[in-house]
């Protein structure tokens, strides 16, 4: 009892959510918004019913799951081993690094529609944009991560007249893997906007394709049910993540002894 | 008194001796113009099995000079020998240990103990017995498996000690090793690296700003001055060993610091 007393949010917070759903509710049954466009939340639920018992929902979720998973690793994958080629061979960094940053302040949704065109409707041009949108945070973090490495610890390593292997490996990599980690959590949230996005503008299945049917056929509240799906997703891909992060990186909260 | 460091087995009678002739050492300045003298003309014998201290304010080139002696930084002029061979980068033959205890967070107290073992990738499972043993001679029996915030400043030095005396070396060189230690700990620590040294005979090169320190750990004492850095004399140590700290309460001790702090200019 006196811990939720010190921490008032722990009521408070879930206490707003309903108040939130109730004010809403009265609102859309008094009749001062047309329920076809803000549907009640009692509404949204029956979409969310409809949705589940449909026997045609299941693989839209598992596509964009899929999109967004693929494009990820292969993202992820690539970006660090670019970063890796990048540190390891400072010529390389200099010719290509303006272009990483560049591409990264670029906004990667205009690409969609020529990934479209590249790629075609099917998955692959989801993938693409998937990858595309989550490429870049993991170079840049990875950069950072394995160019932090302490002045005392890389002369330690020297001391011992460590390989540049050696280094790398004891001493490099570790030190990048919180930074590494921070970007590949940006990444997989943006992967799946990546995998979205692309689906907006052309595509066959996908949660996104259901949002953009749906909203032309005006069944708003199955929109909103779409869209609470994909915020689930969300949460539980970064979870997944959080959870990964917590198991490798688990010395995050400590910092290098020196 | 002094015993010089056996030799080890097959290995050269000089195993541990240290020889800086006329070693200078300029760092170019960043836009080019004329670079910071570090250390200027500078000589130093070190005899196997010694105890030598670097003394001197900040800016006296006392640190540069442990890093040129450990092949961690190249002399502008001037040779350094280490155990007869000329320095040309660094060398296994060398331990050194750093104002900080440079820990990996990833790694437990006996793996970071046990990191020098993996990169001159000697056999790992003759040296763990042999690091166990070294981390009960340090005091941390027990501790292997903790990682570096679990243990305290002092025990976390205690460990960084450990890793260099794993792999045996002739000679170690400690870079203020206790500076960041409380003055309890620190002084802990001085009989304790004392007792080591007691029992290996390796060379130790101890850098410190602290006079006392300096005069009650060492043979001999490497006075040094700023501006740039140089020797400005070295001073035997007459105090008798096995040392402990009565022995700061004798009027030698008193004298043999009276001396280094007249050579400093800071007597007055």
């Amino acid at each position: 009892m006196s811990k939720l007393r010190d921490h008032p949010g722990l009521v408070l917070s879930p206490l707003s959510f309903v108040v939130v759903l109730v004010l809403w509710e009265g609102v859309s049954r008094a009749g001062w918004v047309a329920p076809i466009v803000l549907p009640p939340p009692s509404r949204v639920w029956d979409g969310l019913v409809i949705l589940f018992t449909a026997s045609w929902f299941p693989q839209h979720v598992w596509l964009t799951t899929a999109e967004t998973l693929i494009g990820f690793v292969i993202g992820g994958v690539t970006a660090i081993l670019l970063a890796i080629v990048m540190v390891n061979v400072r010529l390389f960094k200099e010719v290509v690094y303006p272009y990483v940053v560049a591409f990264q302040v670029m906004p990667k949704v205009v690409l969609a529609p020529i990934f479209i065109t590249w790629f075609g409707f099917g998955m692959e041009s989801k993938i693409v944009m998937a990858i595309a949108i989550s490429f870049f945070p993991v170079v840049i973090n990875t950069v950072v991560g394995l160019e932090s490495v302490e002045e005392n610890a890389s002369l330690l390593m020297r001391s011992l007249v460590a390989s540049r292997r050696q280094i790398f490996c004891k001493l490099a990599w570790p030190t990048a893997l919180p930074s590494i980690f921070a970007g590949l959590k940006t990444s997989l949230t943006l992967a799946l906007i990546g995998a979205l996005v692309a689906e907006f503008v052309t595509a066959k299945e996908g949660l996104g394709t259901l949002i953009t049917t749906f909203s032309f056929e005006l069944k708003v509240y199955l929109v909103f049910a779409v869209i609470i799906v994909v915020s689930v997703l969300g949460l539980v891909l970064y979870g997944l993540m959080e959870y990964l992060d917590r198991k490798v990186v688990f010395w995050r909260r400590s910092h290098f002894t020196g | 008194m002094l015993r010089a460091h056996e030799p080890i087995a097959g290995a050269p009678a000089t195993t541990g001796a240290i020889e800086v002739r006329r070693v200078t050492k300029l760092f170019a300045s960043r836009n080019g113009s004329a670079g910071v003298e570090a250390l200027r003309d500078v000589d130093v014998d070190i005899r196997p099995g010694q105890f030598v201290a670097f003394v001197g304010p900040s800016g006296c080139g006392k640190s540069t000079l442990l890093k040129l002696i450990g092949g961690l930084l190249d002399p502008t002029a001037g040779r350094i020998t280490v155990g007869g061979t000329e320095v040309a980068g660094p060398r296994r033959d060398i331990g050194v240990m750093f104002q900080a205890p440079v820990l990996f967070p990833w790694r437990t107290v006996l793996e970071n103990v046990l990191l020098p073992i993996e990169v001159f990738g000697l056999e790992r499972r003759a040296a763990t017995e042999k690091a166990r043993q070294i981390l009960n001679l340090v005091g941390l029996a027990g501790r292997e498996r903790a990682y570096p915030r679990e243990l305290s400043g002092g025990m976390q030095q205690r460990a960084a000690l450990s890793r260099v005396l794993v792999i045996d070396p002739p000679i170690i060189l400690m870079d203020e090793p206790f500076g960041a230690l409380d003055e309890f700990t620190r002084e802990r620590m001085n009989l304790e690296i004392l007792r080591i040294w007691q029992e290996g005979r390796q060379t130790i090169v101890f850098v410190t700003h602290s006079i006392a320190e300096a005069v009650f750990l060492a043979d001999r004492v490497v006075v040094m001055g700023t501006a740039p850095g140089r020797v400005l004399a070295v001073i035997d140590v007459p105090l008798p060993r096995p040392r402990s700290i009565d022995l700061m309460k004798s009027p030698e001790f008193a004298a043999t610091v009276f001396e280094v702090r007249e050579y400093l200019g800071v007597a007055r």
